[in-house]
């Protein structure tokens, strides 16, 4: 048992006043649940506390919210493991300006100190209700809906089941295994600036249905969502979704997925997103090290077509970076001409540039798609099993427990 | 005031599939829950759902492994159409996207199960009730016309009219506090167990048995109370779920001395016998001294291939790291037997229909009974799907031949009056709620557990009646109207502590060992005397006994071994 | 280790020879004073930025695994200076460790070069960004002693950029837990005051540049904004897009969050080149885009906070 301070962030919505901040002394094992810590104080100090949960083993999804500034399941963070971390920080990882109380610090003083409050929060980019319940119907839900969440097949259904590779069915189970918790939402650093984004969610539920081949819609939801200029093109690749998430979903991976799938079908997007990837993956096989300045048109106006016919949008980016660029130019950043024109960049010394032409002719003939997720790290799998004299069999075990009782 | 043709009270796997079901009908449906939908226990269930839909398998036999499984005391009627429905079932499902697992050649894959005599468990990895939930909720959502959904309204009590025919429900919009009379002409209560009155258990804070209590505070019958599942493999404390799939993927069971001690208990089938049978083999164990000091035995998944358990297990793994700190591909993990499921409930036909006109029932809620004394694993599912169906079409037809009758404005103002009561006694007036629960579920779980006998019951019984006493005192912090979660809390006290005591008095009435019930003192199966239900209903000095009988169709009780 | 001298082979990505060239030079300068021999990669391609591996993993993985292989050539761990390198190269290495099969798919691409990426062993190969090098390896006492100019009253913002803090579980957080405060304990070491700030650890909005230009820039003035507020002198970052973003575009971004920045932003090895004694303009402070007027004036005032 030990002791800690949690410090949750509360808000009264018939009070009249604004959010505050309350600390709470709780008394319990380290390896119980920050949720457990919450319920403490709810149980024996103030019922008033609201914060939603059900199972308490990160498989409702009730209990999102932010520990020590880390989107997260509140059942799921070990009380003793969000000490340490509040102990490691300053003011505590990512925590807005107006909690760290001091931040600026002064000299010589240790970084970090035992014993600092655990910061409790509720989830972010959502209205707040009261405390730590926020209003996911308004963000989360509406955005889920957004992308038409549910299966679209082609006429009637079969007698039996749907025939379909098995390995896509295990492919979008990772997709499946998103519990609405909301995490991911909540630490969405596009979101933050950009609100209309269709979040790491949505776009994690929309793969499950690209990936799905019962689903006949494919062609029509990846236009969808690469033509809304808030769609999968939207994402800053900030990560963040990643480390919130609870059951390894990966909101991030799936956009990526979707947007590589867009590019298969040659989906042209009004954020010039497939533009760009396509520019950075040509500048690279021809001059193995980034040309910025190449990047930049090539972004807007791809190819031959796209600098004689340059868009609208090309266009206004295009002299939009003007400014950037003369700035760079009288600051003596990028006084060169390789710098300065697209495309004069040099190549790889030496005939390497060669080595790394080879490199995409074989990775774009294969275009192998390696997902940790669904492989697992195998080094240990052989070796282990081998020395338990296990054989890898592809038939669960059990099954031969078919005789009567 | 709301009116709806159908009210289904429950959001899980038997509310959402009645609602559909209600609503492929052509009615007008709504669906009432007091968490978000996807947040519903159904999502907890990890390990399959079961169907003859293998060519080599049939219905008889999967209908013979439950009935067994029930220790007989299931209805094999209700038994046949669960068992009949559910290759159906399963296809529908699949057609609707559940991503189920598939073999080499595409098509549904199974695994092997506890109490089966054939791999008939069609699953998702270990989140299958959560696949198949979130892929109805998908449905759902798809039809928002025609299922109009109230997420986070918590219901307190059912509405009859002057002929006693259920017409309606009192319901609380929990975000701003307002009380609403909902108006229906059949309303299906799918609110899940009661595990929440045993502590630890492995189901989630919201299962506080409401809407049994419900349904039996309105003069409904229940059945089989004293029938409570243990499941063999819970985390000891926590009560998490270790799936019954890890057993199924051929885990095995040690006592602290590394012996596989099911073999003593079910030489035949091992760690793969029914629930109740495994968990009395573990409770045994560590009460006759072989096993760890924390009162648990050991679960042995390091022989399962790795391969397996990243594909098949994989929520094991992270419950394991996450709340035992163990790596399960690396040790065992120690386990014991846990409070699961409750087999008894609100007692309704093979159409879901209780004894109140207009009062259905369904899934946990509900004792129809197909999982009689003990549910084999991967059952629940299957029930809460065929039920559901079936509940939510006869509630359909039933609306079409019926008009509304108007719900008397009197019971929203009874309701109205408690919350006034309770929200105006004074802090320290009484008991914290929470104390009285922690009281509640530490009690049921010494002594009307696994093994029980008179003088525990008793005791128990006793308890739980000075429980209701003190309830009635209890004080809450939270006098808001916006989600007051205490005040919840509060009632749905009042609901466990009804679930409770019927629990007390139907296990103290059955002198006999069956299925889950195991009497000390009454250690044999004795069907000469015991072979039917034990059934409760309400009066205003405690629950009143009566019987009712099995139904046997073609398989006469035998001796159950495994 | 922390008393022998470092020699490693030096991957300096792209942008710091384009259009952050004082990066280069700064790292350069830095090294050698701290006894660092770097063994550049001058073969080496781009690491793709996340961006080839949106296209085709298989490429981004390959295109890393040639990098890796040349340096493991030197018989040397690997050291960059870009916090999306190693973001790009954690993340293919990743890929690669884990699966003998797909390595050896990988390595098939590379064997007509003469190159195969083998996997380490525990702790063994490894590639670093120079911020956790400068740390794990050689270590901050011995940094500290090498302090000539300590930075006091210089109010430092730490910036990391995401792909070095993010996602935890494959940047090696598991072992070293303490690689999301290194940019303050630098700061401390080289006797500057850490600024605490809502940014720290969020986007500047880099990879969205030319897909949702208001994002981008909204994200990038929105965390300098933060900084000011929060009392910083500048802030220091261990990515040149990063910097990008947040120097180069600055003015941009200032129009876009409505309000006026001029926050100095410096490269790791500008910060640490100062508190070594370097001159600015060696360090090639005068290319920025936003002054770096205001933190030299700090530096030679040696006012206290």
């Amino acid at each position: 048992m030990a002791e800690y301070t949690i410090k949750v962030r509360r808000f009264q919505p018939e009070s009249g006043e604004g959010p505050y901040w309350e600390q709470f002394e709780v008394d319990l094992d380290p390896s119980l649940s920050v949720l457990d810590g919450l319920l403490q104080a709810k149980d024996k100090e103030d019922g008033s506390l609201a914060v939603r949960c059900s199972c308490r083993a990160a498989i409702c999804g009730s209990c999102g919210m932010k520990v020590n500034g880390q989107s997260t399941l509140g059942c799921k963070t070990q009380i003793g493991e969000a000490q340490e971390q509040a102990d490691k920080m300053v003011g505590a990882t990512g925590v807005s300006a107006a909690v760290a109380d001091s931040p600026i610090r002064g000299e010589g003083s240790d970084l970090g100190s035992a014993g600092n409050p655990i910061v409790i929060e509720p989830m972010g980019n959502m209205p707040v209700i009261k405390d730590l319940i926020t209003d996911m119907e308004s963000t989360h839900w509406t955005k889920i809906r957004r992308v038409t969440p549910w299966l679209l097949p082609h006429g009637e259904p079969p007698e039996r089941e749907y025939v379909v590779d098995p390995e896509s069915m295990i492919d979008i189970t990772q997709s499946m295994a998103c519990i609405q918790c909301g995490a991911c939402v909540s630490s969405c650093l596009s979101m933050e600036a950009d609100p209309d984004f269709i979040g790491p969610a949505a776009l994690a539920k929309a793969y499950r249905f690209v990936g799905d081949p019962r689903d006949a819609e494919t062609q029509e939801r990846l236009h969808d969502l690469a033509e809304d200029p808030h769609g999968i093109y939207d994402c800053t690749h900030c990560f963040s979704c990643i480390d919130a998430c609870p059951k390894g979903v990966a909101p991030m991976d799936q956009i990526m997925r979707l947007r590589r799938r867009a590019g298969e079908e040659g989906i042209e997007d009004p954020n010039s997103g497939h533009d760009h990837e396509m520019a950075f993956v040509k500048i690279i096989e021809k001059k193995g090290t980034l040309d910025e300045s190449l990047l930049l048109q090539e972004s807007f106006a791809p190819g031959v077509k796209g600098k004689l016919k340059p868009s609208k949008r090309a266009i206004k980016e295009m002299l939009g970076s003007i400014p950037t660029a003369i700035r760079g130019i009288k600051t003596g950043k990028m006084r060169s001409l390789p710098k300065l024109i697209p495309g004069v960049h040099h190549k790889l010394p030496g005939g390497a540039q060669d080595d790394v032409q080879a490199i995409y002719r074989h990775a774009e003939t294969h275009n192998e798609e390696f997902n940790l997720y669904i492989k697992g790290e195998e080094g240990e799998l052989a070796e282990d099993d081998v020395e338990k004299g296990i054989e890898r069999s592809t038939e669960p075990a059990g099954q031969e427990a078919s005789n009567g009782q | 005031m709301p009116s709806h043709d159908v009210l289904v009270i429950g959001a899980g796997l038997a509310g959402q599939r009645a609602a559909l079901a209600a609503a492929e009908e052509g009615v007008s449906v709504g669906i009432i829950s007091k968490v978000h939908p996807v947040r519903s226990h159904s999502n907890a269930a990890q390990g399959g759902i079961n169907a003859a839909l293998n060519p080599g398998d049939s219905w008889e036999s999967h209908a013979f492994d439950t009935i067994k499984g029930s220790d007989y005391l299931g209805d094999q009627d209700a038994v046949e159409v669960m068992t009949r429905e559910a290759p159906e079932e399963i296809l529908h499902l699949e057609h609707l996207g559940v991503t189920f697992h598939r073999n080499e050649e595409g098509k549904l894959g199974t695994r092997a199960f506890g109490g089966a005599s054939a791999a008939r468990t069609y699953y998702v990895a270990d989140i299958t009730g959560q696949a198949i939930m979130h892929v109805l909720y998908e449905q759902l959502m798809k039809y928002s016309e025609q299922i109009a959904r109230y997420e986070e309204w918590f219901c307190s009590s059912l509405a009859l009219d002057e002929n006693g025919e259920c017409c309606g429900v009192v319901t609380r919009n929990v975000a701003d506090g307002s009380m609403e009379l909902f108006q229906a002409k059949s309303v299906i209560l799918c609110t899940g167990g009661n595990g929440q009155v045993w502590r630890p258990t492995t189901n989630a804070l919201i299962c506080t048995g409401d809407g049994i209590a419900m349904a039996y505070r309105a003069g409904a019958k229940l059945m089989d109370m004293e029938m409570i599942q243990y499941h063999p493999t819970t985390l000891a404390g926590k009560g998490f779920l270790i799936t019954e799939g890890a057993r199924g993927e051929g885990a095995h069971l040690l006592n602290a001395n590394g012996e596989r001690f099911m073999e003593k208990y079910a030489p035949n089938k091992m760690e793969l016998a029914s629930r109740d049978v495994v968990s009395r083999a573990e409770q045994t164990e560590i009460n006759e001294g072989r096993g760890f000091p924390d009162g648990t035995v050991a679960l042995d998944i390091t022989v399962v291939p790795k391969k397996r358990v990243h594909e098949a297990l994989r929520e094991i793994v992270l419950v394991g790291r996450d709340f035992a700190g163990v790596d399960i591909t690396r040790e065992p993990i120690h386990i014991k037997p846990g409070n699961h499921y409750t087999m008894g409930g609100v007692k309704t036909d093979i159409d879901g229909r209780t004894d109140i006109p207009g009062l259905y029932s369904a899934g946990e809620t509900a004792c129809v009974s197909v999982h009689g004394g003990n549910r084999l694993g991967a059952n629940s599912l299957l029930d809460t799907l065929i039920f559901g169906k079936r509940s939510g079409r006869d509630a359909a037809a039933r609306a079409k031949r019926n008009d509304y009758t108007r719900p008397s404005r009197k019971v929203l103002e009874d309701e109205e009056n408690l919350i006034a009561d309770l929200m105006s006694r004074e802090k320290g007036s009484g008991r914290r709620i929470s104390e009285i629960k922690l009281e509640l579920g530490q009690t049921m779980d010494g002594k009307v557990a696994v093994f029980r006998d008179e003088a525990g019951i008793q005791e128990a019984l006793e308890i739980v009646k000075r429980l209701k006493e003190e309830a009635k005192t209890a004080y809450i912090d939270d006098h808001g109207s916006v989600f007051n979660q205490d005040l919840i809390a509060a009632i749905e006290l009042g609901y466990m502590l009804d679930n409770a005591e019927c629990t007390c008095v139907a296990a103290l009435e059955r002198k006999e060992s069956r299925g889950a019930q195991y009497r000390t003192d009454y250690p044999e199966r004795n069907d000469e005397e015991w072979l039917k239900h034990i059934d409760l209903e309400r009066t205003d000095d405690g629950p009143e006994l009566s019987y009712s009988e099995v139904t046997i169709t073609q398989w006469e009780p035998q001796e159950r071994t495994y | 280790m922390a008393s022998e001298n470092i020699k490693v082979a030096y991957w300096p990505g792209c942008v710091s020879r384009g259009f952050t060239p004082e990066l280069h030079g700064s790292m350069a300068l830095v090294a050698e004073r701290l006894g660092i021999e770097l063994v550049e990669l001058d073969r080496a391609n781009c690491c793709g930025a996340g961006v080839i591996a949106e296209h085709n993993q298989e490429l981004a993985d390959t295109l890393n695994a040639r990098t890796f292989a040349l340096a493991q050539q030197t018989g040397l761990s690997m050291m960059n200076i870009c916090s999306t390198c190693q973001g790009a190269q954690s993340e293919c290495q990743q890929r690669l460790d884990a699966d003998s099969a797909y390595r050896a798919h990988v390595n098939e691409a590379l064997s007509g070069q003469g190159l195969s990426y083998e996997k380490g062993e525990e702790g063994g190969w490894t590639n670093k960004n120079f911020l956790w090098l400068l740390v794990e390896d050689y270590g901050l006492d011995r940094l500290a002693a090498q302090v000539k100019r300590p930075l006091s009253g210089l109010r430092v913002g730490p910036f990391y950029g995401c792909y070095i803090v993010r996602p935890k579980e494959r940047l090696g957080y598991n072992h070293f837990p303490d690689r999301d405060i290194y940019l303050e304990k630098v700061i401390e070491t080289l006797g500057g005051q850490i600024v605490e700030y809502d940014g720290a650890r969020k986007c500047c909005g880099f990879p969205v540049i030319t897909m949702n230009r208001e994002t981008s820039l909204r994200q990038a003035g929105t965390h300098v904004g933060d900084a000011i507020d929060a009392g910083a002198d500048c802030l220091v970052t261990p990515c040149p897009l990063c910097h990008l973003n947040l120097d180069m575009q600055q003015p941009e971004a200032a129009k876009v969050v409505n309000r006026d920045l001029g926050l100095a932003v410096l490269h790791l090895p500008q910060l640490v080149g100062l508190a070594l004694g370097a001159d600015p303009k060696e360090l090639g402070m005068g290319k920025h885009i936003a002054s770096t007027r205001w933190v030299e004036e700090r530096l030679t005032s040696g006012v206290a906070a």
